[in-house]
């Protein structure tokens, strides 16, 4: 079996001391930049990139890697502790995490989702090494008219991640994608809405958004007079640190499809994890028998999504080893890592250079055991960091958010953007409207409008093209399909309120 | 007057890389601290490894470390507006490029600098060629029949890009405009994406720089009809040239330099200007750059004097060329 | 996130036709955001021919969002809702100017000045706040944080006040 003499080569290669420990400092790093909010993984990739200079190119890209799924692990940890999102793929993990630390079960949503990845990151490598090249024609089956599809689909994934009003849930997703309009067009450079700012030239950057309507304004939120008890209730109240069997019996079938679903996902070029993540969540609401659950702490909405986006963060591998194209920033990173090693990866990649591509691939593995064993005791660290008094707390992840958001672009524009979005965000919580919706839309927004854009040109403003490619139009059917589902009992309910009315 | 001094600054500058101590007498003990260079486009793009790999080189010349700073947005024009603000003590440097300092004039006519009047020019460093690319099963053998073809079916072809203001877009601009035909052109978000879609068959060609292609071409997963530059390029010895393929008019490279913000002092331009030269003239940095498919300029283009003529050149240009584009 | 202040909520000086001025207040600033992006997106060129021109979708969405906003608002004034919560000024005023210090801050003062100033002015955002241990937990996290981000990630930032090292 080559499959096999390619593995054992790859081991050989991962388990060199310098590639261990290039390894180590990679989950090392990843888990901190996972954990800072606002720090995000192209960030720290980018700075790091001229240190790979001096070191061989296999552990430079060992550690590289390392970086980008290590921060998959630590993006929860904010999540699920302050309901601060680390990583954009993240958002969701607070929806259901954060709760679960407010019922003092913080122990076992850090741990959760950290199993989660695990077992994702495990399958995912499996993946990578048995069918990558297989499935990078699915990276390439999916032309502009597919992703439009898929993002349509991912919008009423959206709708249904609504915990309270759907009409508001769908405001605010359109909301998010107005904001994501601001910034450059992409076929004219036409500028938008950029009130000639020029850091809005290139539109609102995610984590600005999300650091703002999440972060600045859950602080903001706690400061108010009457959610002091709230908070002292989370202080408190502490129980156990690991998942109950019962909790692990129920995340069994979570993490399973959020890895398939992830896995599936991470190959698409383009934000794969973000969405992952969202669609994994939906999935699992969809499911559950009690979706009223979700959103107050149910343990699935965190093994899912996290184990979703770790799976995906894997995947993504896929068509930069197969086919030498980078599908998202990172990747792009990565190929520039190696550029600087003087390796231009192309289709041949893995038969010209088999020491990268299965070192690093059999690091991967490597690299996820590591990070479950660095984050499962870190979990009581970080429990423990929740008794900290929230008079101290605050100032910190106010200075850590700001810090963060500046190291994007060393912009000091984006930190008063992510400030203002606080206030927005603080009023958002007000009036009852969700910030989630929002970010998802500001996701999907621009690869909406993109590809919308270039299939009809290809097509000559034919807009059939969406039904007549069968895997654009099996994906709007799903949609179609989701959104029957999920306006039906909507409107069964509003039938019931009006009956309900006209009685009293 | 001018290669005196630059002369002198090799000589200070190599006596420093021998002996750390030493500080170069001229040019205000210039440089003492650590020197910024903005790279206008993201980690890991051509711009950011030619630069890369030239300055870790100039760096030791100097005997002080050069940071890069990428800052993205707005193809390279939010970097290069900072660098044209910065304060002209030759801390702050930026490598601009076709696109920067000269493809943006015409495409943004609201920009905030001007390459001429805003910045000093320091160095060439190096070039990338552009290719003319197309997917595997495109009906066209060779570059003639792809013009007569494109000529032919000008309703019917789709170009790509890689976004307004980009090398490929800005090269795709100047090869339609030679062709005299105005071809749909589908933006995508960077080469990779637009990569993706010419090895999925999606689009029909496009223009792009040698660093991202010639993997895709040697797996046969795409095709190249010619290179833009007067002579064939290593890398890819198959792939005539654009001169020899019949369509000479048809000349682009990506050429990546370095600029002060304007004022520097011609002492400080000369020292950059030497420690560049010597990197490009170090075997181990030119053997990286070959390796990238990079021109790397002969001698008489290295002089900050050239590169002037050489912005001014390309901007006239390329503004004909994009001038009715945006 | 969307559980309700525990405070009672201010007087409604809406009318009396207003059920739910939670809603209607939210939709009609909907409403406005969305107004605001038409303005915003007006000079933009829209459809030419097949091809969507750099206005179609903002404005697109615009339409989407005022609709949606409308219908916010009308919900508000068919159905009973709650009333409109209690903000509160101390909060946001300081977190926000926080923000901001830090954000004019970082690049002529750098790093070390500017996060702990950032520290305790956002302190000032809470009436719990003891002095002596904030400014003994800010200095210490500006400590990490000038050796964390630095050093550790490699991000350039400055890190002290520009005429210090001039």
């Amino acid at each position: 079996m080559e499959l096999f003499a390619n593995l054992a080569h790859g081991f050989a290669v991962a388990f060199s001391p310098i590639n261990l420990l290039m390894c180590l400092i990679g989950a090392l790093v990843g888990t901190l930049v996972g954990v800072l909010p606002g720090i995000g993984t192209i960030a720290t990739v980018a700075m790091l990139l001229p240190i790979t200079f001096g070191l061989p190119p296999v552990g430079a890209l060992i550690m590289l890697a390392g970086i980008y799924y290590g921060a998959q692990y630590g993006g929860s940890t904010t999540s699920i502790l302050v309901n601060i999102p680390g990583e954009a793929t993240s958002v969701v993990t607070a929806l259901d995490g954060h709760q679960m630390a407010k019922q003092g079960r913080a122990g076992p949503a850090l741990a959760i989702a950290a199993i989660g990845s695990f077992f994702a990151g495990c399958v995912a490598t499996v993946l990578i090494a048995v069918l990558g090249a297989p499935l990078t024609k699915l990276a390439l089956a999916f032309g502009p008219a597919e992703y439009f599809s898929l993002m349509v689909l991912g919008l009423i994934f959206a709708v249904v991640l609504a915990k309270g009003s759907v009409l508001k849930a769908v405001a605010m997703i359109v909301f998010g994608l107005l904001l994501s309009m601001v910034g450059s067009d992409i076929e004219t450079g036409a500028s938008r809405m950029a009130f000639n700012i020029p850091e809005l030239a290139d539109g609102l950057g995610f984590a600005t958004v999300a650091m703002g309507v999440f972060g600045f304004a859950e602080i903001i939120r706690n400061l108010d007079h009457g959610a002091e008890m709230d908070r002292n209730l989370v202080q408190q109240k502490i129980t156990g640190l690991m998942p109950t069997r019962k909790d692990l019996v129920d995340s069994t079938p979570a993490i399973l499809r959020g890895t398939v679903l992830g896995s599936i996902l991470g190959i698409l070029p383009g934000g794969g994890a973000v969405i992952a993540s969202f669609a994994a969540y939906t999935l699992e609401k969809k499911l559950a028998k009690d979706p009223s659950r979700f959103g107050r702490g149910a343990i699935e909405g965190v093994a899912s999504p996290e184990s979703a986006n770790n799976a995906a963060a894997q995947t993504s591998f896929i068509p930069l080893l197969t086919l030498g194209i980078p599908p998202n920033a990172v990747m792009a990173l990565m190929v520039g890592a190696m550029t600087i090693h003087g390796i231009v990866p192309g289709p041949q990649v893995m038969q010209k250079q088999p020491d990268l591509v299965w070192g690093m691939i059999a690091s991967m593995w490597i690299g996820n055991l590591m990070l479950i064993i660095i984050n499962l005791p870190l979990v009581g660290i970080w429990v423990r960091l929740l008794r900290v008094p929230y008079r101290l707390m605050f100032p910190s992840i106010v200075v850590f958010c700001a810090i963060g958001i500046y190291s994007v672009n060393n912009a000091p524009v984006d930190v008063v953007l992510a400030g203002a979005f606080g206030l927005v965000g603080y009023w958002l919580i007000k009036h009852d409207f969700e910030p989630a919706p929002l970010l998802l839309g500001m996701v999907l927004g621009p690869l909406m409008e993109e590809n919308l854009r270039r299939a009809l040109l290809i097509s000559r403003g034919d807009w059939s093209v969406f039904l007549s490619r069968p895997l654009s139009a099996v994906l709007l059917a799903i949609a179609a399909g989701l959104l029957v589902l999920a306006v039906l009992p909507a409107l069964r309910a509003k039938r019931d309120e009006v009956f309900v009315e006209s009685e009293g | 007057m001018m290669s005196i001094r630059s002369l002198a600054g090799a000589c200070l500058s190599a006596f420093a890389a021998l002996s750390a101590f030493a500080a170069p007498a001229s040019a205000q003990n210039y440089p003492t601290r650590t020197i910024t260079m903005i790279v206008p486009f993201a980690a890991g793009g051509p711009t950011d490894v030619i630069s890369r790999i030239v300055t870790a080189h100039m760096a030791q010349t100097l005997g002080q470390s050069i940071v890069i700073e990428n800052v993205v947005g707005a193809g390279g024009t939010t970097a290069t507006t900072r660098a044209a603000r910065a304060a002209n003590d030759g801390y702050t440097l930026i490598t601009g490029h076709m696109g920067t300092h000269a493809a943006s004039v015409p495409l943004y006519p609201k920009l905030a600098y001007h390459p001429e009047k805003d910045f000093e020019p320091v160095a060439l460093l190096a070039g990338t060629p552009i290719l003319i690319l197309a997917r595997k099963d495109f009906p066209p053998k060779d570059l003639k029949e792809f013009v007569a073809y494109v000529k032919a079916n000008a309703e019917k072809v789709n170009a790509a890009h890689a976004g307004i203001g980009s090398v490929s877009h800005a090269s795709c601009e100047l090869l339609n405009s030679i062709l005299d035909v105005k071809p749909v052109g589908v933006p995508f978000n960077g080469t990779g994406p637009a990569m993706n879609a010419l090895v999925a068959g999606q689009v029909d060609y496009m223009c792009d720089q040698i660093v991202n292609a010639v993997p895709q071409i040697n797996a046969g997963t795409i095709k190249a009809y010619a290179v833009a530059t007067p002579e064939r390029n290593p890398s890819l010895p198959n792939v005539p040239t654009t001169t020899e393929a019949g369509l000479p008019a048809f000349q682009a490279q990506a050429w990546n330099a370095v600029f002060a913000p304007k004022g520097t002092s011609p002492a400080i331009i000369a020292t950059l200007n030497a420690a560049a030269i010597k990197a490009l003239d170090d075997e181990n940095v030119r053997k990286r750059l070959l390796e990238l498919g990079s021109v790397i300029p002969a001698p008489a283009n290295r002089t900050p004097e050239a590169l002037a003529t050489l912005v001014k050149n390309e901007i006239a240009k390329w503004t004909p060329v994009l001038k009715p584009a945006s | 996130m969307s559980d309700t202040p525990s405070e009672a909520p201010v007087k409604s000086i809406l009318p009396e036709w207003v059920r739910g001025p939670q809603d209607f207040i939210g939709g009609l600033a909907m409403v406005a955001v969305a107004l605001f992006a038409l303005w915003a997106s007006s000079d933009l060129q829209g459809m030419h021919g097949f091809s969507f021109g750099a206005g179609t979708a903002p404005r697109m969405f615009a339409v989407l969002l005022l609709l949606l906003g409308a219908a916010v608002a009308l919900m508000g004034v068919l159905k009973d809702g709650p009333n409109i919560a209690a903000y509160s000024w101390r909060g946001p005023l300081f977190v926000s100017a926080a923000i901001v210090f830090f954000a004019v801050g970082i690049r002529p003062f750098g790093l070390v000045v500017s996060a702990f100033a950032a520290f305790l002015i956002a302190a000032l955002g809470s009436h719990e706040t003891k002095w002596i241990e904030a400014i003994i937990v800010g200095a210490c996290l500006t400590l990490g944080c000038a050796l964390l981000f630095p050093y550790v990630l490699g991000l350039p930032m400055p890190m002290f006040p520009r005429f210090l090292i001039q």
